[in-house]
């Protein structure tokens, strides 16, 4: 796997420069300039302010981490849930390997968008924006392992009948044993998966968020700040709402980009 | 005797994850820790008939086998049960948007085909695989789906037909070109080009015929693609379908709507992977 090393320096950079942003003292993405809401860029604000007075850099920079740091730990949850399920659905008895994959094909038969919804609208209305963040990229992670289980289980089914597998089982190696060999064996199968999952997820999220339904105010997210596209009146104002929007299709291209080459 | 048979296996099989669907999503809605809440339980106004409205629902939910069957009974029924939010049955109100949607998810679909393959045609005519365009679909793949719904609202040019068949184009296309580039390449292509067969015929009598299974899965896959964009396009374009009655029901906790609605969808995804006619080529598309 080789990722072209620009497209890697750039997003670290976006990461490095949003994590400075959200450093200075006195950044907050809460703290409301009451006078000068809608203000256009400034020294004081750079990328000017939301409807609210709120910096909109520095609500950039946490949804940015925010968005990045969750689509990755679901990513990750993902993954390992899909390796689990594939291995065992490969490798277990057979009556077990058809029940995990039929539970695939039930969460494959329902778009991504109706699941989330359903679970994320049944959810308290008092949940705090940081429980609600945590809440969403959790669903995220438990409705899209299904996608990669299926191709962890084929990759895993053909390692199976491999000669040298054929001939570790041969020689008595269990189960435990089996499975160790067998996940580095996946590995090149796994890393794209991660990948692939990322820009997905934080894609999810601002369609989600969009909605209505993605992470709670007053916590910055890319969904949130799409919403604020539907203010009519803020958008004759000021030019800076579409900062986000720029930044969020860059972040995607450059997370796509990764991915494309992994 | 073997269609039969191979017909009756996939028929019991959509069944089986139809009713799966509906097992798992009536627990996941009722066990959810947000189910019996309201938003009309922040106003004073509407507070107390809330409440008495939520204990009632709370009584009738008490069973899970209960709720079950209910739901399975209005199924079997074809009213679907009566909507929490609006007190009508479920199917009269998804009548008419179902033809909403469908209209939608037809014109959407058919454009986005028209466009990804005149694109993916021209784009392979040349040798080298062409930036002029790959870069719009990798650029459209990178915009979220409300982004670009509200960016044709404002700009006041496109509808939801245009941004559901934008989505689908970018997805296809890069598909499509990456087998059109491959199917040029094919030996027997080749010999049939030297022998100065004309690109219509080409395409028509040698490619398309080759590429068939994989253009079925992809067709699929467009679908579900479709299905999922219908959300955010019907909410944003405050078009009266399915997806917006959705959306409506997830914000008012409506179960009997949404699981009607998540049951439609499931058919409808079951019933595109059965016109596939390898699962193969439906996975790796």
């Amino acid at each position: 796997m080789k990722i072209r090393r620009p497209i890697l320096w750039l997003l670290v950079s976006l990461i490095v420069a949003a994590s400075a942003v959200v450093s200075v003292p006195g950044a907050s993405y809460a703290h409301q300039d009451r006078e000068a809401t809608l203000a256009s860029a400034s020294l004081r604000h750079p990328a000017g302010t939301d409807a609210l007075g709120r910096d909109r850099l520095v609500r950039v920079a946490v949804a940015f981490l925010l968005s990045l740091a969750g689509a990755a730990a679901a990513a990750a949850l993902t993954t390992a849930a899909a390796a689990g399920v594939g291995t065992l659905a490969a490798f277990g008895r057979p009556s077990m390997g058809w029940t995990m994959m039929l539970a695939c094909d039930v969460f494959l038969a329902l778009p991504w968008m109706f699941l989330l919804m359903m679970v994320r609208s049944a959810l308290p209305l008092t949940t705090t924006p940081a429980r609600s963040a945590a809440i969403t990229f959790f669903v995220l992670a438990a409705l899209g392992w299904p996608a990669s289980a299926r191709a962890v289980y084929r990759g895993a089914t053909q390692l199976k009948s491999s000669e040298w597998m054929l001939y570790a089982r041969a020689t008595g190696l269990n189960g435990a044993s089996i499975v160790r060999h067998v996940i580095p064996n996946l590995l090149p199968l796994l890393v794209p998966q991660f990948l692939i999952s990322v820009p997905a997820f934080v894609m999810a999220e601002a369609n989600l968020g969009a909605l209505g339904l993605g992470v709670g105010e007053p916590l910055p997210s890319w969904g949130g700040m799409l919403f604020e596209l539907n203010n009519s009146p803020m958008l004759m104002q000021t030019r800076w709402v579409y900062f986000p929007v720029v930044l969020l299709v860059l972040m995607l291209l450059l997370l796509e980009g990764i991915a494309a080459q992994a | 005797m073997k269609v039969a048979l191979t017909g009756l296996r996939w028929t019991a099989r959509t069944v089986v994850i139809v009713l799966l669907v509906m097992l798992g999503s009536t627990l996941l809605v009722r066990f959810a820790p947000g189910y019996l809440s309201d938003a009309r339980e922040m106003d004073s106004r509407y507070a107390a008939a809330a409440r008495s409205e939520l204990s009632t629902e709370a009584a009738s939910s008490h069973s899970i086998p209960h709720m079950i069957l209910s739901e399975i009974r209005g199924s079997l029924r074809g009213d679907f049960g009566t909507s929490r939010q609006f007190d009508v049955p479920v199917s009269e109100l998804i009548g008419p948007r179902l033809a909403v949607s469908g209209g939608l998810l037809l014109r959407g679909i058919g454009l986005g085909w028209l466009l990804a393959l005149s694109a993916a045609l021209i784009s392979t005519a040349g040798k080298n695989p062409s930036f002029f365009w790959q870069a719009p679909a990798t650029l459209l793949l990178a915009v979220p789906t409300a982004a670009l719904a509200t960016f044709c609202l404002l700009a006041n040019s496109g509808g939801p037909v245009l941004v559901m068949a934008l989505l689908l184009a970018a997805r296809d296309f890069k598909f499509l070109n990456h087998a059109l580039r491959r199917g040029w390449l094919e030996p027997h292509v080749l010999q049939a080009r030297a022998q100065g067969l004309g690109p219509v015929r080409l395409l028509l009598g040698h490619l398309v015929p080759a590429l068939a299974p994989q253009l079925g899965a992809l067709a699929s896959l467009s679908l579900v693609t479709a299905l999922s964009a219908l959300v955010p396009v019907e909410v944003i374009f405050n078009v009266p379908g399915l997806g917006e009655l959705a959306w409506n029901a997830a914000l008012n906790r409506d179960l009997p709507v949404l699981l009607a609605v998540v049951m439609l969808m499931a058919v409808a995804v079951t019933c595109s992977g059965m016109a596939v006619p390898h699962g193969a080529d439906w996975e790796s598309a």
